[in-house]
């Protein structure tokens, strides 16, 4: 399963606030209140696990959370790195 | 002439006099009122198993059936929950993977009467006026109303477990409130609590409020009854303009969870509340004196410290009488080190207290992160003492600097305005 996926399953999953389930790759997670500030780091802690890495607490930004596209790109080449 | 005089039998004087008459000193208890009567702080951490073992209180805990507490559980405003269980992080030498919920009125006095029961002399209903001195500043007795009389009883040591009225304290004009808190609490008893299911039922709850350092416990006190407490910025409560029962009612409103456990509540005392929350006196011992408990300090009740803190006051605090009373010196001085090691432990508490409130979707995090969870739930059983350094607050203060300087940092828009310098 690619990286957005993954984000994207989980979110759905974990994540996702009552009505708001039918999530795309490029909706805006944190403005259309997909999830929360809670639900960000809980989402952090997910990815360290997943992916294993440890996202720097510094990375933890309105840039790298926008969508799940943004966040899966963020991911991958942080994996490159 | 009595070797020490004790003003005070809550938690930590009925303490202080079973480890002094264990070690066959003399004392005497003094008490204002007559137990049983009521008092908020009910829920306890699991370092307090410690003290019971070690005077041998712990097999009547057990007997009279206090409410076994084995973990602690917050709920976010947005409907989350994060638990901890103590079995997580056994501590050396205690056998116990959980701590107690406790009515205080029926756990002070059986305190009290066990410190009676292995010598100590406890007098209830006496009312203590101040601590008197001698012309060397030495502190040699007290003045108390017997019988509609001033009477002058005379000691070695005196100490003062006052608790919250901190008699010495305010007497020597040495207390000192807390520059950041001034937090207020309005509680009661309920009925018809819902707790939830097991495991968690039995665990204290705490709820999230989304207003200034707003949260509300719920403690089981018994089978039927929860204690259900809200805490705020006291100009929370100011500025609402409401009596109790409608400021309380409309914040537990606000969290989702908390409402569905209110649901079906109905109260069966009446409203308490508690102000000028957070305090320290400038010191905890004098030549012939010391303080302990909340006659030395009080921190923010959010991790249930209080009790512990009294506790291990009442521990080091009889172990520096004991070598004093051996090498008849009294002096400040030779007292000290009892203050230098309860105020090392209780500035832990104090800077992980800070911390919490300064960025509360951290602690979440951290009790979530497989890296910090059990260096933080150490911190919650109440492991503060000779510990040194305490690498997880400074991972917490690291993480709170850097949202503070990471211009689009998500949790920006969640620190609050308490200075952590």
């Amino acid at each position: 399963m690619s990286t957005s996926n993954i984000l994207l399953d989980y979110i759905k999953k974990e994540l996702a606030v009552g009505s708001k389930r039918n999530i795309q790759m490029d909706d805006d997670l944190l403005s259309a209140g997909i999830i929360d500030s809670l639900g960000v780091l809980q989402l952090v802690a997910f990815i360290e696990e997943q992916f294993n890495i440890q996202m720097p607490d510094e990375d933890v930004v309105l840039e790298n959370f926008q969508s799940v596209n943004s966040l899966a790109s963020y991911l991958d080449n942080f994996q490159k790195a | 002439m009595n070797d020490v005089i004790i003003i005070g039998g809550g938690p930590a004087g009925s303490t202080m006099g079973s480890y002094l008459s264990m070690a066959g000193i003399d004392n005497i208890i003094l008490e204002g009122a007559i137990f049983p009567r009521p008092h908020v702080g009910e829920s306890m951490v699991t370092s307090s198993t410690r003290v019971f073992e070690e005077i041998g209180f712990l097999p009547v805990m057990e007997r009279e059936g206090f409410i076994h507490k084995y973990g602690a559980s917050w709920h976010a405003p947005g409907g989350k929950e994060f638990a901890i269980e103590f079995a997580e992080f056994p501590q050396e030498g205690i056998r116990q993977d959980y701590t107690y919920h406790v009515d205080r009125s029926k756990f002070d006095l059986l305190l009290l009467k066990h410190a009676e029961s292995l010598g100590s002399k406890v007098y209830q209903g006496v009312h203590v006026i101040r601590v008197l001195f001698n012309e060397d500043g030495k502190a040699i007795g007290v003045k108390v109303m017997l019988g509609g009389k001033e009477v002058d009883l005379h000691a070695k040591m005196v100490v003062d477990a006052s608790g919250r009225n901190t008699l010495l304290g305010n007497q020597l004009k040495i207390k000192k409130k807390d520059p950041i808190f001034n937090q207020y609490a309005v509680h009661a008893w309920y009925k018809n609590v819902d707790r939830g299911t097991p495991p968690t039922d039995d665990f204290i709850h705490i709820y999230f409020l989304t207003v200034e350092r707003g949260w509300v416990w719920q403690i089981p006190i018994n089978d039927e009854i929860t204690s259900v407490g809200v805490v705020a910025e006291k100009d929370v409560f100011k500025n609402a303009r409401l009596d109790y029962e409608a400021y309380f009612n409309h914040h537990c409103q606000i969290n989702p969870d908390l409402a569905r456990a209110m649901q079906n509540a109905v109260r069966i005392n009446d409203f308490k509340s508690e102000g000028d929350y957070s305090y320290s006196l400038e010191n905890f011992v004098g030549d012939g004196y010391i303080m302990i408990g909340d006659a030395a300090r009080f921190v923010d009740p959010i991790f249930s410290s209080g009790v512990s803190i009294a506790l291990y006051s009442a521990k080091y605090g009889s172990e520096r009488i004991r070598y004093a009373l051996e090498a008849n010196d009294f002096s400040a001085e030779a007292l000290r080190p009892y203050e230098v090691k309860i105020r090392e432990g209780v500035a832990i508490w104090y800077e992980f207290i800070r911390l919490y409130y300064k960025l509360l979707p951290l602690f979440t995090h951290f009790i979530s992160s497989k890296k910090h969870r059990i260096e933080v739930l150490r911190l919650l059983q109440g492991d503060v003492f000779d510990r040194g350094e305490v690498p997880v607050l400074d991972a917490m203060r690291k993480y709170i600097e850097t949202v503070e300087k990471s211009e689009n940092h998500i949790l920006k828009q969640n620190l609050t305005a308490i200075p952590i310098d």
